[in-house]
């Protein structure tokens, strides 16, 4: 299916080049858009990210969350005992969770 | 006079009508039709009725109606039918157009605007038809910094990660591209794909409001995948198994958005998120940053971003479908194939004509299209009215509710599927 979008979809790419004008090229016409002001500086900037601390609990706590389905799809054959560490591992995932927010939350130690 | 074509003269047109003709006939004697035989050289053909397929066989009997329907549900059985056609690429596609058509007219209705209203004189029917005509006539720009190979790939690859998307969606039983064990994760792992091309789309532009935009989407796609994750687990648990097709099949005498309403709210908002749609859509907030990450698009490459973003809605919508509401399960609707079509064949008047090889489908597979496109559109729909009813939120708001009170509910919706499971009221010796 991804190798059909990509053999659908590259055709109408070409035929839109091949029927579609191209002329009267000039070079403001392939500068990058701003809004119609001659664009200063680089396009690719120091770009401050002040939600950076969101990205490294993303890297955490996504692996962490797909370990759960590992033992979810087995819970109907696992004993009921199984459960209880599985509570554990929930409530460390939650306690860190809660501790890495708040300290996302305080702006100025990043 | 028009001012479209002011130099225009017949015996032009006509003589670059003949080119094209010519060039044509000469490329498909040339190149298409030795091409044609070195594929069905190579393609393992069907046996159909004790005889096997050759291409001269396959000519004949499409020129015999009585004769052409077992070729063509041969055709039907194969995969190159279902990826093309039906559970796959030309069904979603069609889902797709529709819902933009849809869109815009509710949009504009919900605004007191008449919305497109003159292109095919009924209400602007072919509207969708004349704007992918104009897309596809425009000059594509593409600024003079930006780094080509990957700018031009990423409408492509957005597209095709949404179809990979469509193929992991069972349409009715038995009726899926790709019935994979571990489908659920199949889906995550897809939907972590949509990130990377955004960013990358973005940083290739070489322009500052894409790049804005591009990081944006990437916060805004990471800190929705959690609650996306956690708010299925519960389904996951209730039914033991990861694939798409066993879960909707669980679904036949109740839907689990009765037992797990939290996990399904969580699920529809993370997958508002996910699709960048209002009150969620700061990758490409028009009023703040032009159009976000798609504004150094132009021409045809917006036309393949739009439709992959069509492609991908049709696919969340077809998720929680089959995830809550019970994928095809409904009563049965679809009447059976008249019995004398298949005894007599059909009779009109002096002349009788049988036709081996009905029905071409069967009643479970129509009912159950039936009732997953009725409830695709019904959610559909209500992915569709929040963009004229809610006001675009602020980033600050938009990661602390995805981080705090989705994950929150997300872990409520796992501790109520586990007390549903431990209480017996489902499970082995419950309901189910």
């Amino acid at each position: 299916m991804f190798a059909f979008g990509i053999a659908a979809m590259a055709p109408a790419l070409i035929i839109s080049r091949m029927v579609s004008p191209r002329k009267r090229s000039n070079p403001v016409k392939f500068l990058p858009m701003e809004c119609g002001q001659v664009p200063s500086g680089e396009g690719r900037t120091h770009f401050m990210m002040q939600y950076y601390p969101y990205i490294l609990m993303f890297v955490v706590f996504d692996v962490m969350a797909i370990f759960l389905y590992a033992w979810g799809s087995a819970l109907l054959e696992l004993p009921k005992s199984a459960t209880l560490p599985m509570m554990g591992f929930l409530a460390i995932m939650f306690g860190a969770m809660a501790f890495a927010l708040y300290q996302s939350g305080r702006r100025r130690i990043w | 006079m028009s001012a479209i074509a002011p130099k225009f003269k017949l015996s032009e047109f006509i003589k670059s009508l003949l080119d094209n003709i010519f060039w044509i006939v000469l490329l498909v004697s040339l190149i298409g039709i030795p091409a044609i035989q070195v594929i069905l050289f190579y393609i393992e053909m069907p046996v159909i009725n004790g005889e096997l397929l050759t291409p001269f066989l396959a000519m004949t009997w499409l020129a015999d109606p009585s004769r052409s329907l077992p070729i063509l549900k041969a055709f039907m059985a194969t995969d190159m039918f279902r990826v093309m056609a039906f559970p796959g690429f030309g069904f979603a596609a069609l889902i797709a157009a529709g819902t933009i058509f849809v869109e815009r007219k509710m949009l504009a209705k919900l605004q007191l605007r008449v919305g497109p209203f003159y292109c095919g004189k009924i209400e602007g029917i072919l509207q969708l038809m004349g704007d992918g005509l104009k897309l596809i006539s425009k000059e594509i720009i593409i600024p003079a910094k930006a780094d080509k190979p990957i700018f031009w790939a990423a409408p492509v690859i957005f597209v095709a990660t949404a179809a990979a998307f469509v193929a992991l969606i069972p349409v009715a039983p038995g009726w899926v591209v790709a019935d994979v064990d571990l489908g659920l994760l199949g889906v995550f792992a897809v939907i972590g794909f949509f990130p990377i091309i955004t960013i990358l789309s973005a940083w290739s532009a070489n322009s500052k409001f894409p790049f804005i935009g591009g990081i944006r989407a990437l916060f805004q796609m990471v800190s929705f995948e959690i609650p996306l994750i956690l708010s299925l687990l519960g389904v996951v648990i209730l039914t033991g198994t990861l694939n798409l097709s066993e879960i909707a099949a669980s679904q036949s005498s109740f839907p689990w958005i009765i037992f797990l309403p939290v996990g399904a709210i969580v699920f529809f908002i993370t997958m508002l998120a996910e699709l960048e749609r209002i009150p969620f859509d700061l990758p490409e907030a028009e009023s703040e940053i032009v159009a976000g990450w798609l504004t150094e698009f132009s021409g045809m490459m917006y036309g393949l971003v739009q439709l992959g973003t069509y492609l991908k809605l049709y696919a969340f919508a077809g998720l929680f479908v089959v995830l809550f509401l019970g994928g095809w399960n409904g009563p049965m609707v679809v009447p059976p194939f008249p019995e004398e079509i298949l005894t007599d064949g059909i009779v009109m008047g002096p002349i009788t004509a049988k036709f081996p090889g009905l029905p071409l489908f069967d009643q479970q597979m129509l009912n159950g299209t039936l009732w997953f496109v009725l409830k695709t559109v019904g959610v559909i729909f209500f992915i569709l009215l929040p963009r004229g009813v809610f006001p675009r939120i602020r980033i600050d708001m938009l990661l602390s509710l995805g981080w705090t009170k989705l994950i929150g509910l997300a872990f409520v919706n796992i501790f109520i599927a586990l007390g549903l499971l431990y209480a017996g009221v489902l499970g082995p010796g419950g309901l189910q």
